[in-house]
């Protein structure tokens, strides 16, 4: 079934790219969601089954699925109207179109992935795509970011290859299946314990420039400031839960076995590096879009926190990474509104804008108090759920240094928040022939409304999708 | 016989750090193409034979030929003469490639394991650090694509080291993206050397805040 | 029947600068001079008196006789294919490398002693390249000591054919670092270019501007001995020891004149390096013979690799 899924997918990229139409990039778009979401009910509902010998429907690649379907259906949506905005040749928009495309059909490989080796060449493929679609405005900063991006995510998933080399000792199944999820947990306590902590380095160090936490954070921070508005959106969002997917099969592998409290003093190590690089920067950056690039940082690193945890942690981290892939989108989304009215991307340019645009004031407002885990926002929940779990698990100075720092952070989030909202317009700016479309903030209403519902009352489906997901750690 | 190629490959790796000429670069990538395929040529008794001569074929087209070939007109195309100053001066390079194969030996003799064969392990690592090392002192962009490339001929040969019962299409798999993200990578650098007259990374520095 | 081999030694020394000569003539396509044009020339500074500055000090009169002396010393230390040397010890490798030092030095403080400020220049490029190719040789030298667990020059070389398939990558190695080594301790190509006429490019040419006479000409003939001492050096790697001597005797003969032709090659193809690029060909030597060590080690399992 997934291979009819890639196949359609291909065939449809591969019409958008040659028939450089805008009709057919708009049919061809449509299809393909259609498809996506009828592929995402599918496996949904045969979750535990396996699929074409290395994938499998797992609960956690599930529930990325659905987060990744919904965003696709928002960052669709919102390419259109960017398209609409703003002037670009046939041939970019239908290289952008079918770029997304793949983008989309290898994320969803890599979400389900069972084989550690076709996860590892599915990141590989969404690095290349990922580049095309930063590269997308052709101006110098884009150039320069797409090359930085492209470049050292290449190097980092070349070394997190070294790493799955290291796995590929393990005994068990001859072949390409030693690679196998499955195969590898449960030999896992057969594996020299050296082994494994050097793989999980290396894995990490690889795909930290995929999931944005240090060390290789920085280039994700430069794409998500330089790409297009929709794209920003879908990277900082979907591409970094990819990246911790990759991450948290090798912990699976490790969950059982004595490196698990070492791996989990890494990770602990990594959060809190994370969370402090990027509280220092946030103080100094004057550009929003980079600032709340930043701010992915500081929640991956909280993710991370929530990992080496452990206990209610674990539940946590996931719960994090579905929230803050909604509100991000949603917030990415306002500040290409914000952008398309103000035309610079600094804050001294700004001003106003609550009594200029009233619902995209909302908008921001809501989504500035999702962002910084106030309650009604779900972030809170799942925030508080990791601080528990650290305190529980006696790492309090950890814990107390995160929450200063997120202090830090909201402080500066609310200075500038309110300085775009409300404070007095500078002279230069032109609000006069700016069309507003009212549509367009109903994305952002349906993405924030969603993580609150989520995080005060939880469906039990919802629920029980995280918790088979982690199941395996217990 | 695998001894000699691999030795060839650490003179491979000390005539990396000591040239200066960017075509040299292209003709050591070609050299070392050549001595994977020998060394894949010689271990014959691990795989079966029809995936056998199928990565033969696979490595030395990628390898030798495709992957230099494609750099050499990149290189053309931007007219790449002289790695000018790299941030460490050549003297110091050479000892810093002595220096990695030195510790990669004494890593891999305290590795010791059944499954490793730390023949290939002791140079594959050490192309590995080299490639990093690599990509830090030189300036230019087409000098770091030309480091990636060293590290993924070190990853190659750690394949060959640990891989003991993984098949070579892993190998193929890491070839072919290999291949593809050289050849995006080629077309940036084109790229970057039109848009902003030349290929150093001294211009690249727009992005900061 | 161990004077033979010092005699061999010794005839080939005389030869080799003129093949070296005559190749060069013919590949830049000019008119061969004979084989025994150099000693021609010799025998021409013979005859001639030696002038000494009133600037030097004893140093100078004595620096060109400690030199030939030192290298006339070390060639006791060698011998030809399976003969045994005059002179041998434990160890002996260390006193025949620093014997040839010894020379060096003297060459070396000779130079400043004139006072001029050319020859301290060279002297100070000439310590360098020497200080920077030292190693290359002790670690050839310790990676052979290393495989056959033998100390003298004698015993290593002798017991080196046993197992053959090592010695072809041990010789390859040692070769290629061997010549280099020769080409740069005499200061020839890539290092330094002898047919230079300016002051400020040359090496070895500068610190003897200053001699004529009877010390120009020992020193000329302490350089051609060096040449035939690093040739014998390379061909106790070719050749096998259960040949009978006289077998070997020339093939001894025919590897020398193959190192002249090969130098006559190298010279005349090659350009002289850049001044700044010298100490990092040089080193380059070095970490050769110590990646020719590395491989020593693990080929003969002295430390246990599977």
């Amino acid at each position: 079934m997934i291979i009819l899924y890639f196949s359609i997918a291909f065939i449809l990229a591969s019409l958008v790219f040659f028939f450089k139409n805008q009709t057919v990039n708009r049919i061809m778009s449509g299809l393909f969601l259609l498809s996506q979401i009828g592929f995402n009910f599918y496996s949904i509902s045969n979750i535990g089954k396996y699929d074409s010998i290395y994938y499998k429907f797992d609960a956690l690649g599930g529930l990325f699925s659905i987060v990744l379907s919904i965003l696709s259906l928002a960052t669709f949506y919102h390419s259109y109207l960017y398209f609409q905005r703003h002037e670009f040749s046939k041939k970019q928009e239908s290289a952008y179109y079918s770029a997304l495309i793949m983008l989309i059909a290898s994320m969803m490989s890599a979400n389900y992935a069972e084989n550690i080796a076709l996860l590892w060449v599915s990141i590989e493929a969404t690095t290349l795509f990922v580049s095309l679609l930063i590269f997308h405005e052709r101006t110098k900063d884009a150039l320069e970011a797409a090359w930085k991006y492209l470049f050292i995510s290449s190097v980092g998933v070349a070394i997190a290859f070294m790493g799955i080399l290291f796995f590929s000792m393990a005994p068990g199944i001859n072949g390409l299946s030693t690679l196998s999820l499955n195969n590898l947990i449960m030999n896992a306590k057969d594996i020299n314990p050296l082994w494994l902590k050097i793989a999980f380095l290396l894995v990490l160090t690889g795909f930290s420039a995929k999931m944005g936490i240090f060390p290789l954070h920085t280039v994700t921070v430069d794409a998500h400031t330089v790409a297009p508005p929709p794209i920003s959106a879908f990277i900082s969002t979907s591409l970094m839960n990819v990246g911790f997917l990759g991450i948290f099969r090798i912990f699976t592998i490790i969950a059982k076995t004595s490196t698990l409290y070492w791996a989990q003093n890494v990770l602990l190590i990594v959060g809190i590096i994370s969370i402090t690089m990027s509280a220092i920067q946030i103080l100094r950056t004057k550009h929003y879009k980079r600032m709340f690039a930043f701010s992915s940082l500081e929640h991956m690193g909280i993710v991370a926190l929530g990992l080496a945890a452990g206990g209610i942690g674990y539940y946590a981290a996931i719960l994090h990474l579905v929230f803050h892939s909604f509100v991000k989108a949603s917030l990415f989304y306002q500040i290409g509104q914000v952008h398309s009215i103000y035309k610079s991307y600094y804050f001294k340019d700004t001003g106003k804008y609550f009594k200029f645009y009233s619902l995209g004031g909302l908008a921001f407002l809501l989504c500035f108090v999702c962002i910084t885990a106030i309650p009604p926002s779900g972030l809170f929940i799942s925030e508080f759920l990791i601080f528990k779990a650290l305190f529980i698990q006696n790492r309090i100075i950890v814990a107390i240094l995160a929450l200063v720092l997120l202090t830090v952070i909201l402080y500066v989030f609310g200075k500038n928040t309110l300085h775009l909202l409300y404070a007095d317009k500078p002279e230069n700016v032109d609000l006069n022939n700016v069309t507003i479309n009212k549509f367009e903030t109903l994305s952002q209403f349906v993405l924030l409304g969603l993580v609150i519902y989520l995080g005060i009352s939880p469906p039990i489906f919802f629920t029980d999708l995280i918790n088979s997901a982690i199941s395996i750690l217990k | 016989m695998i001894d000699i190629f691999i030795i060839l490959y650490s003179m491979t790796l000390i005539y990396f750090a000591l040239a200066e000429r960017v075509s040299k670069y292209v003709i050591l990538l070609f050299i070392q193409g050549v001595l994977l395929f020998c060394v894949l040529f010689f271990s014959l008794y691990k795989i079966e034979i029809f995936d056998f001569i199928f990565i033969l074929l696979e490595t030395i087209l990628v390898k030798a030929i495709i992957l230099p070939w494609f750099m050499n007109k990149v290189r053309r195309q931007n007219q790449l003469k002289r790695e000018n100053d790299t941030y460490i001066p050549v003297f110091y390079s050479i000892i810093i490639v002595v220096i990695c194969l030195l510790v990669s030996f004494f890593l891999s003799s305290k590795l010791q394991d059944t499954q490793i064969h730390s023949k290939y392990f002791t140079v594959a690592f050490a192309s590995v650090i080299f490639g990093i090392y690599f990509i830090i002192i030189h300036r230019n962009i087409f000098s770091h694509v030309v480091g990636y490339l060293i590290i993924e001929n070190g990853i190659f040969l750690i394949s060959l080291a640990l891989g003991s019962k993984m098949p070579m299409m892993v190998n193929l798999a890491v070839l072919l993206d290999v291949l593809m993200g050289v050849l995006v990578l080629g077309i940036f650098v084109n790229r970057i050397g039109n848009t902003f007259e030349s290929v150093e990374i001294g211009h690249l520095t727009q992005l900061k805040d | 029947m161990e004077v033979l081999s010092i005699f061999l030694i010794l005839l080939t020394a005389l030869l080799i600068p003129g093949i070296t000569g005559m190749t060069k003539a013919k590949i830049a396509g000019r008119k061969m001079p004979s084989v025994f044009q150099p000693i021609k020339d010799i025998i021409r500074l013979f005859k001639k008196g030696a002038i000494y500055s009133t600037s030097t000090s004893f140093i100078y009169k004595v620096a060109p006789l400690v030199y030939l002396s030192s290298v006339s010393v070390s060639i006791l230390f060698l011998s030809v294919g399976s003969k045994i040397s005059l002179i041998s010890f434990h160890g002996d490798f260390l006193l025949f490398a620093y014997l040839l030092a010894i020379g060096k030095f003297f060459m070396i403080i000779s130079a400043m002693d004139t006072g001029s400020s050319f020859e301290g220049m060279g002297a100070n490029r000439e310590a360098l390249y020497s200080m920077l190719v030292e190693p290359a040789f002790f670690i050839i030298i310790a990676s052979l000591a290393l495989f056959t667990d033998y100390t003298s020059l004698n015993e290593l070389f002798s017991n080196m054919h046993i197992s053959s398939n090592f010695s072809y990558v041990i010789g390859i190695a040692a070769s290629y670092v061997l010549l280099n080594t020769a080409m740069t301790e005499n200061s020839r190509m890539p290092v330094d270019d002898p047919k230079t006429h300016l002051e400020l490019t040359m090496i070895h040419e500068v610190m003897i501007l200053d001699n004529s006479g009877f010390d120009l000409a020992i020193i000329h003939i302490s350089s051609w001995l060096k040449f035939s001492i690093y040739g014998t050096l390379i061909s106790k790697f070719i050749i096998v020891t259960t040949l009978p001597f006289y077998i070997q005797a020339v093939y001894f003969i025919i590897i020398q004149m193959i190192l002249a032709i090969v130098i006559g090659f190298l010279e005349s193809f090659r350009a002289r390096n850049k001044m700044e690029k010298n100490p990092q060909w040089i080193i380059m030597l070095s970490a050769i013979a110590i990646v020719a060590f590395l491989s020593t080690l693990i080929i003969s399992q002295k430390i246990i690799l599977n």
